[in-house]
């Protein structure tokens, strides 16, 4: 017999089919379900008795709260450097308080040389 | 006549009743066990777990790895359960967790395995008398697939689950079931098409 003419009009082979159902067959035996049932069942009621678990409620506040935190902490950080930045610009702007003695020596009228000269002999 | 030939299996007809209400008792169980009720999941565990066994053999090399695979498949349910919608099926649902657990825990021993691998496919004969040649040699032609053709096979020859369910369960179109079933189906058959020539 070719194996095509086995083929039912599902398209498989029955003969196949039946001892693949024998081999994967489940167990037949009711004790080992409940058993499976029961094992089951101990692996759930220790992961819902963890320490964790009172912890899971608080998930969505916790989220909630780390993205506040995230907020606060991005903020605090625009405005310190915001602060360095206007700080550092001060610093630059404003007026030295002792002005540099070339620069004195141009005030007094003297000629842009002869105050880089007093300015480099200067003590 | 291929009818004459090889006897047919029984089709399963469904009784829609008796569906409806077995639908409706486990959505009851499925909002009761995420009220936080042990019993109820009890009862859904109870309800399933021969079917996920069923999927979880199927993927898997051994019974041991199925077992596992459906302790894990419902311990990964019963932590989902809050983002389960009632008006879902839960069979569908958790048989595509099981089916999850059970590629996981085969990804898992063929990076373990990698030196060892079988060329054969270990089949539990229960009955020694039972172990003919077309057991061996199906155990052989099965070794031959790859593993999700041979998911694939046996969720629907032996399982009954349709093109769509299988594709939803492993994760690929169900185009692609169809096809791997198709070539499954025809690799089996050649390697025991000499076997049916001598009956």
């Amino acid at each position: 017999m070719s194996p095509e003419s086995r083929i039912g009009p599902n398209g498989r082979d029955d003969d196949v089919t039946r001892v693949l159902r024998q081999v994967y067959a489940a167990p037949a035996d009711p004790s080992y379900w409940e058993s499976l049932e029961a094992r089951i069942m101990a692996r759930i009621r220790g992961d819902s008795d963890g320490w964790w678990m009172p912890l899971s409620g608080w998930g969505p506040v916790g989220l909630i709260a780390a993205g506040l935190a995230l907020v606060v902490a991005g903020l605090t950080f625009t405005h310190a450097r915001e602060e360095e930045a206007r700080l550092a610009y001060e610093m630059v702007i404003e007026t030295p308080r002792s002005l540099p003695q070339q620069v004195a020596a141009a005030r007094e009228g003297t000629p842009a040389r002869e105050a880089t000269l007093h300015f480099v002999i200067a003590p | 006549m291929a009818a004459t030939t090889a006897p047919q299996l029984a089709p399963c007809m469904p009784d829609v009743p008796a569906e409806n209400a077995a639908r409706a008792n486990e959505r009851t169980l499925v909002l009761a066990a995420q009220r936080g009720s042990n019993d109820a999941f009890a009862s859904l565990v109870r309800l399933h777990e021969r079917r996920a066994y069923a999927v979880a053999r199927a993927i898997t090399a051994t019974h041991e790895d199925a077992e596992d695979a459906v302790q894990e498949g419902f311990l990964h349910a019963y932590r989902a359960l809050a983002r389960f919608r009632p008006e879902q099926a839960f069979g569908a649902w958790l048989y595509r967790i099981v089916a999850n657990a059970a590629l996981d825990i085969g990804r898992r021993r063929k990076v373990r395995d990698t030196d060892t691998l079988p060329d054969t496919v270990a089949l539990p004969f229960r009955d020694p008398a039972e172990s003919d040649e077309l057991r061996r040699r199906l155990g052989e032609g099965l070794a031959a697939l790859t593993e999700r053709q041979r998911a694939v096979l046996v969720l629907h020859d032996v399982e009954g689950f349709t093109h769509g369910e299988i594709g939803q369960m492993l994760g690929m179109p169900e185009g692609t079931a169809r096809s791997d079933l198709h070539h499954a189906r025809a690799a089996l058959r050649r390697a025991l098409s000499d076997l049916w020539s001598e009956r």
